[in-house]
C-alpha cells in the first residue's frame, strides 16, 4: 500500500511531463510560427513515424549502433579503468593519453573517422565507443583507487592472487562508482549516436529528424525529439534498476528519485 | 600505591601445564624506511628482534607513529621490510598467506557480501566443501554472538559488531597466528571492553598465537602473556615485559588485582620518563 506521500513522488515525473507539454503547447498556440508546431501536433505524428517500416528500421539501426557501441566501450573501459586504478604503471601509460583525448568533442573527430571508415556503422559505433568510454574509464579508475587497502589486504591474507583480487574485490568494491559512469555513459551514447547521425547522414533516429528539418517537417521533427528524448528515459530508467539492485548494499545517497524508475 | 585485598588466593589453581614454547614468529634485525612526502627518509623500524613463542598472547604497545602497525604488516607480509627478515616457522614471510590472518582496525570488510557471506569467502577460497564451510561459518557467527545477524550488510551493523565480523571471517580459514592491528581502537570504551572479553573467551578455546598491536596500556595488560615496549622515532624495542597473571582471566577480578595493577602503573611510568627525557638514545 502506497501512503499519499509515496504516491505524489510517484507520480512526480508524469506531472513535469504534463507541465512541459502544456507550456510547449501555450507557447505554440501564443507565437504561432510555422517551424514551432504544438506538443499536440508533434504527438499526433508520433504514431505515422512508428507506423512507418522504413523510419522503424533506421530507429532500430541507431539502437543496435548505439547498443553494440556501448556494449564494448564497457567491456573494454572498465578493466582498464579497474587496472589505471591499481597500477601505477598502467596510470601513468595512459593518462596523458586520455587527458589529450577527453576534452575533445568525439563528434569533432567524425570527420577523419568517416575519411578512413566511410559513412556506414562502424564510424557511427566507433564515436559512440569513445564517447562511452572516457566516463567509464574515469569512474573506474576512481572507484579501483578508492578501495580500500586493507580489504585487498584481507584477500590476500585467504589466498586470492592478484588477478582475483582484482576481479573479485576491486570490481564489486568499486562497482557503485563504475554504474555511475556507465550511467553517464548511457546518456552519451544516446546522444553520441544521434550526432553521428546527423553528420553522417545515411540512416537512423538522427537522419530522420534532420531529413523532416529539410524538407520543413516539423511536426516530425518534433516527434523525432520526443521518441528520442523517451528512449533515453527509458534506458536510463531500466538502467537505474538494474544499478540499484546491483548495489543495494551501498549507502543509499538520495532519497529523492533521480530517475523515472 | 593504594594496598588492595589480594585475591590471589582465588587463583590457586595451578597455572595450565605448559609444553617447552617453540617459536612460531622470528623477526630478525628488522628495519624500515620510508619516504616521507618531504622525499626524506623516515626510519620508521630500526633493528627489530622479536621472537613470539607459539600460543602466546603477544602485544605490541606503543605511541602512535611508532612503527607498531608497520611491524604487524611485515609479519603479514604485506609491505616488505627494507632490511632484515621475518621468518615463519623458520620460512622466510614473502607475503601474505592464510597462516596469518589479519583483523584491522578499520574492519575492511566486503561491504558487497553479507555476514555470512564475508565468513564464507576465506573457507570457500581454500577449497572447503560448500556444507562444511556453511557449517562452520554459521558456528562462528554463532561464537561472536551475531546469531541471526547472518544476512545483515556490513553496513547495516555497528562497529562493534562489524569486527565481530571481521574475527570471524579470519577465524574461519584457520590460521596459526592472528595479527590484530589497534582492533578495538575504533570502538567506544563500552564496546571494546566487551569485545576484549569476548576475545579472550574465544582465546582460551583454541589458544592460538596472536600478536595484537595497541596504544592502550589497559589492553596490552590485560589481554597479554608478553607485552613488548615500542619507543618512537626510530621505532625500537625498549622493553619487552611477561604478564604473569592467571587465566582465565575476569576483568572484574584483575581490575582489583595488585599484580595487575602494578604492571599497568609500571608500564604507564617507562613511557612518561621516555616522553620527559624526550627521545630516547
Amino acid at each position: 500500500m502506497m501512503s499519499p506521500a509515496d504516491l505524489a513522488r510517484r507520480a512526480a515525473p508524469v506531472f513535469a511531463c504534463i507541465g512541459l507539454l502544456a507550456i510547449w503547447q501555450i507557447a505554440s498556440l501564443a507565437l504561432k510560427n510555422d517551424s514551432f508546431p504544438t506538443a499536440i501536433e508533434a504527438i499526433r505524428a508520433i504514431p505515422d513515424i512508428l507506423g512507418d517500416k522504413e523510419a522503424l528500421i533506421n530507429i532500430l539501426a541507431s539502437l543496435r549502433r548505439m547498443a553494440i557501441g556501448f556494449g564494448v566501450a564497457v567491456l573494454f573501459s572498465i578493466p582498464l579503468g579497474l587496472l589505471m586504478g591499481r597500477s601505477r604503471a598502467v596510470a601513468a601509460f595512459f593518462n596523458p593519453l586520455l587527458m589529450i583525448i577527453y576534452p575533445v568533442p568525439k563528434a569533432a573527430l567524425m570527420p577523419i573517422i568517416m575519411l578512413w571508415l566511410g559513412v556506414g556503422d562502424i564510424t557511427k559505433t566507433l564515436v559512440i565507443f569513445l564517447g562511452v568510454s572516457l566516463p567509464v574509464i574515469y569512474h573506474s579508475f576512481e572507484g579501483a583507487k578508492a578501495v580500500e587497502e586493507k580489504m585487498l589486504w584481507s584477500g590476500a591474507a585467504m589466498g586470492l592472487s592478484p588477478l582475483q583480487r582484482l576481479v573479485r574485490i576491486v570490481l564489486p568494491a568499486a562497482l557503485p562508482e563504475i554504474l555511475t559512469g556507465c550511467r553517464t555513459g548511457l546518456v552519451l551514447a544516446l546522444i553520441t549516436m544521434i550526432t553521428s547521425e546527423m553528420i553522417a547522414r545515411q540512416s537512423g533516429a538522427g537522419n530522420i529528424l534532420f531529413n523532416a528539418l529539410d524538407m520543413g517537417q516539423y511536426d516530425t521533427v518534433f516527434a523525432m525529439i520526443i521518441i528520442v528524448g523517451a528512449m533515453g528515459i527509458c534506458l536510463d530508467a531500466a538502467f537505474e534498476r538494474i544499478r540499484a539492485r546491483l548495489v543495494r548494499w551501498s549507502e543509499p545517497q538520495f532519497d529523492l528519485p533521480l530517475s523515472f524508475s | 600505591m593504594k594496598v588492595v585485598p589480594s585475591r590471589s588466593s582465588e587463583w590457586v589453581r595451578p597455572v595450565t601445564p605448559q609444553k617447552p614454547a617453540s617459536a612460531i614468529i622470528e623477526i630478525d634485525h628488522v628495519s624500515q624506511v620510508f619516504q616521507t612526502s618531504s622525499r626524506r627518509d623516515h626510519l620508521a623500524l630500526s633493528d627489530i628482534s622479536l621472537t613470539i613463542e607459539e600460543r602466546a598472547f603477544v602485544s605490541i604497545l606503543g605511541p602512535s607513529g611508532c612503527g607498531k602497525s608497520t611491524l604487524l604488516y611485515i609479519v603479514g607480509g604485506f609491505v616488505s621490510p627494507t632490511s632484515g627478515a621475518a621468518k615463519m616457522k623458520g620460512k622466510a614471510i614473502t607475503g601474505p598467506g592464510p597462516d596469518r590472518g589479519p583483523v584491522f582496525q578499520e574492519f575492511a570488510l566486503f561491504p558487497w557480501k553479507t555476514v555470512f557471506g564475508n565468513v564464507m569467502y576465506g573457507p570457500r577460497q581454500q577449497g572447503v566443501r560448500t556444507a562444511e564451510a556453511e557449517a562452520q561459518s554459521l558456528a562462528l557467527i554463532e561464537m561472536v554472538g551475531l546469531k541471526g545477524y547472518e544476512n545483515f550488510y556490513p553496513k547495516e551493523l555497528s562497529g562493534g559488531m562489524k569486527q565481530r565480523v571481521a574475527l570471524a571471517r579470519t577465524l574461519a580459514y584457520h590460521p596459526e597466528v592472528l595479527l590484530m592491528d589497534e582492533p578495538f581502537g575504533a570502538l567506544d570504551a563500552h564496546t571494546r571492553t566487551r569485545l576484549q572479553n569476548d576475545l579472550l573467551n574465544i582465546w582460551e578455546r583454541d589458544r592460538k598465537t596472536v600478536l595484537f598491536v595497541t596504544h592502550s596500556v589497559d589492553e596490552a595488560v590485560f589481554l597479554s602473556d608478553k607485552v613488548v615496549m615500542m619507543s618512537k622515532s626510530p621505532g625500537r624495542i625498549r622493553q619487552v615485559i611477561d604478564i604473569d597473571l592467571p587465566r582465565p582471566r575476569r576483568r572484574s577480578e584483575l581490575l582489583l588485582d595488585a599484580r595487575y595493577q602494578e604492571y599497568v602503573v609500571d608500564i604507564e611510568r617507562m613511557f612518561d620518563e621516555s616522553d620527559e627525557a624526550g627521545s630516547p638514545p
